[in-house]
């Protein structure tokens, strides 16, 4: 896509992506290209969430509802009903949905990270489309055999990891540090995911509406509160590290264009001692990118804000891009030596901060103070769900319109050396990868 | 107009070459924080009644999902730090406790109507009732008209949000046609139709939303809201209503 391109179309082909070329092309069970059936697996709160952002994408019905909670399949079937005016049929189990559905075109799955694979491998055998939420698995093992589901069905498989839609980022990696290389060579990157206290607190339940004991176990949960908290238990979830670092993680390897060769992680139960994971992980990745050497660090922290949130940091011989889904947290800053960058403020790339203040004269004792970097801004601010561009680009992709941006095959090279971050935390030894460990 | 999902879909270009697909701002005045264009009014409810005894409620604990804050609501509300100071006549109760609740929505998409005075005001799942789009309303059957001295309320304090349209009625009718009494309403710009008032909107917090009753004899309480500044639905966690049964 050039630049007259990307002018020309609107945000949700800048969502769809640098799409030319047009997948295997589905078409409605009815014979209507423009409805796309979907069931909706899993309606806890990141269900609920993709939902709120598919309510804003025209052509699709949501034909069923699935979910082991019966408090969740009301809420979903309840919130279809609002926007759709009919109820959608509903189920507690998704064999059952698969089974009895007949003219579905996609599922999308938002389940607990332990299901995502068996319930995207199952949707994909029955013909089905697939956008599953981020982690592909909570074992590699799993997210090999997503990989593998897709290849062999031919279907669409499109995972979570959505700022790989989000038009700022792509903007950011296709014209500011691949076309207009603001970064120079890029060297080191940084990246967090800062939670606050009071952010991570154990999710509380009306008692009343606990599930049967015998749902539970069928469902692999030992009780109401792992059910309600598995992002806690490991053999449910990969922790912090998988639940928010994953995706910044997956803008590392993106933007680089390639995976890591090792990682060296530390964590610890430093505040909640009962959790199985870590409450919170560092851990450094180096990289032999196609540009040269990286090394990035990158830390998620569950009991502590650190007045900081989320963002990465792409750090340059001639600048840096900081780049977070909150604009608040964007930023590029030149490096004194660097070209200038005043044309691409003159065309429209960047904007240019007022400087600050220079600081008050010194009272006398002697001090050295480097001058404040230039700061430049991205124009703009995305005012759609962060997820609905990611959704927008799957669904296009299924109308043969668009191409995937995160397909399961690419989301694995991503989530691969993720799932090595706790095992070099626990043992505390990096792991340099083999090729057998980040393969599917 | 205030910001909600249907008012911030549409997109426009920034810049003329800035070949960046983004959003516009979702309030048609691009107002930020602070704006002090809006209902001039304040959420303070005074001190009360003089010389009676201070209210007090068991508050629930903060539990906060993520940390956006609403943007592009007029003259928000300072954000509430603490419960206030307020006093009411000795022997004042909480009439709403496990009373009836009626809502404009016969089908809730989320929880029942109960829950708003089943004395439960925690965040989490299955506490709160939650209503289609649009300014919709619930209402609480007191079954005798007292004097009402004081009102608290939690929408949805899980997150930083802020709700639109709050307004507080009471009224001897159950159909809110005569004898209403407008207790709070901060819909600055009458969207909701219902007339504009002059209290500020706020950000929800486990303090909840104290509303100065006045001593208005009532039988029903009635509140509406018109969605909210992270989705377009109505949410409800626990309504009390303090009164002096006659």
């Amino acid at each position: 896509m050039n630049r007259r391109d990307f002018l020309a179309k609107g945000s949700t082909v800048a969502g769809a992506g640098l799409v030319l070329a047009a997948p295997s092309i589905l078409k409605a069970a009815d014979g209507n290209n423009d409805k796309i059936n979907v069931a909706l697996i899993g309606m806890g709160k990141q269900g609920r969430v993709l939902f709120e952002a598919m309510s804003n994408i025209p052509g699709l019905h949501f034909q069923a509802v699935c979910d082991i909670w019966d408090y969740n399949l009301k809420g979903g079937a309840g919130k279809v009903r609002a926007i759709q005016g009919e109820m959608p049929n509903t189920y507690t189990d998704i064999e059952d949905l698969l089974e009895k559905e007949k003219g579905l075109d996609v599922a999308v799955v938002a389940t607990p990270d332990f299901w995502h694979a068996p319930h995207t491998v199952a949707c994909l055998k029955a013909g089905l489309n697939v956008y599953c939420e981020k982690m592909m698995s909570n074992t590699l093992d799993g997210a090999r055999s997503i990989v593998r589901a897709a290849e062999e069905s031919g279907k669409l498989c499109q995972i979570g990891h959505q700022r790989r839609s989000n038009p700022r980022y792509r903007f950011t990696l296709d014209h500011l540090i691949n076309n207009n290389k603001v970064c120079g060579t890029i060297v080191n990157i940084n990246g967090q995911w800062n939670r606050a206290l009071k952010s991570s607190q154990d999710i509380s339940y009306n008692k009343r509406l606990t599930i049967d004991q015998d749902r539970l176990t069928k469902y692999g949960f030992k009780d109401m509160h792992q059910f309600m908290n598995w992002r806690f238990y490991r053999d449910l979830s990969g922790g912090p590290i998988s639940d928010l670092g994953a995706h910044q993680i997956d803008v590392f390897g993106w933007f680089l264009n390639c995976q890591p060769k090792s990682v060296y992680a530390s964590g610890g139960n430093d505040y909640f001692k009962t959790r199985e994971h870590f409450d919170n992980v560092m851990a450094i990745f180096e990289y032999d990118a196609p540009q040269g050497p990286v090394r990035a660090f990158y830390q998620v922290l569950t009991t502590t804000s650190a007045g900081g949130g989320f963002y990465e940091s792409f750090m340059g011989t001639d600048g840096t891009v900081n780049i977070s889904e909150m604009a608040s947290s964007s930023a590029m800053y030149r490096e004194s030596t660097a070209p200038e960058w005043d044309d691409l403020v003159r065309r429209g790339y960047m904007r240019k901060k007022p400087a600050p203040p220079k600081p008050a004269a010194s009272d006398g004792v002697a001090s050295y103070e480097s001058a404040a970097p230039e700061e430049y801004t991205i124009p703009g601010v995305l005012n759609k769900p962060p997820h609905q561009p990611h959704l927008e680009n799957f669904f296009a992709s299924v109308r043969g319109e668009a191409k995937l941006n995160c397909d399961a095959k690419h989301a694995f090279e991503s989530e691969a050396p993720i799932f090595w971050v706790n095992p070099s935390a626990l043992k505390k030894e990096p792991i340099v990868f083999t090729p057998e460990q980040l393969q599917v | 107009m205030k910001p909600t999902k249907t008012s911030i879909v549409s997109n426009l270009i920034l810049g003329a070459a800035a070949a960046l697909m983004l959003g516009a701002c979702g309030d048609k005045d691009g107002a930020e924080d602070g704006d002090n264009t809006g209902g001039s009014g304040t959420n303070d409810p005074g001190v009360g009644t003089q010389g009676g005894v201070e209210l007090t409620t068991d508050l629930p604990k903060e539990v906060i999902e993520g940390s956006p804050k609403p943007k592009g609501i007029k003259n928000l509300a300072p954000e509430t730090k603490k419960f206030p100071k307020f006093l009411v006549p000795e022997g004042t109760v909480n009439l709403a406790k496990g009373k009836k609740v009626t809502a404009s929505d016969d089908y809730p998409i989320l929880g029942e109507p109960e829950l708003i005075t089943d004395g439960e005001k925690e965040t989490g799942e299955g506490y709160f009732l939650e209503l289609i789009e649009g300014t919709q309303w619930v209402q609480i059957d007191l079954e005798k008209s007292n004097p009402i001295y004081a009102i608290v309320m939690w929408h949805f304090h899980g997150q930083k949000r802020a709700y639109h349209d709050i307004i507080v009625q009471a009224s001897d009718d159950p159909d809110f046609k005569e004898g209403v009494t407008t207790l709070f309403n901060n819909d600055y710009d009458n969207s909701s139709k219902l007339g504009k008032g002059n209290n500020q909107p706020y950000v929800e917090s486990r303090f909840g939303q104290l509303v100065n009753g006045k001593g208005t004899k009532a039988r029903y309480v009635r509140l509406y809201s018109n969605g909210n500044s992270a989705n377009e639905m109505n949410h409800y966690i626990e309504v009390e209503v303090f009164g002096k049964p006659e």
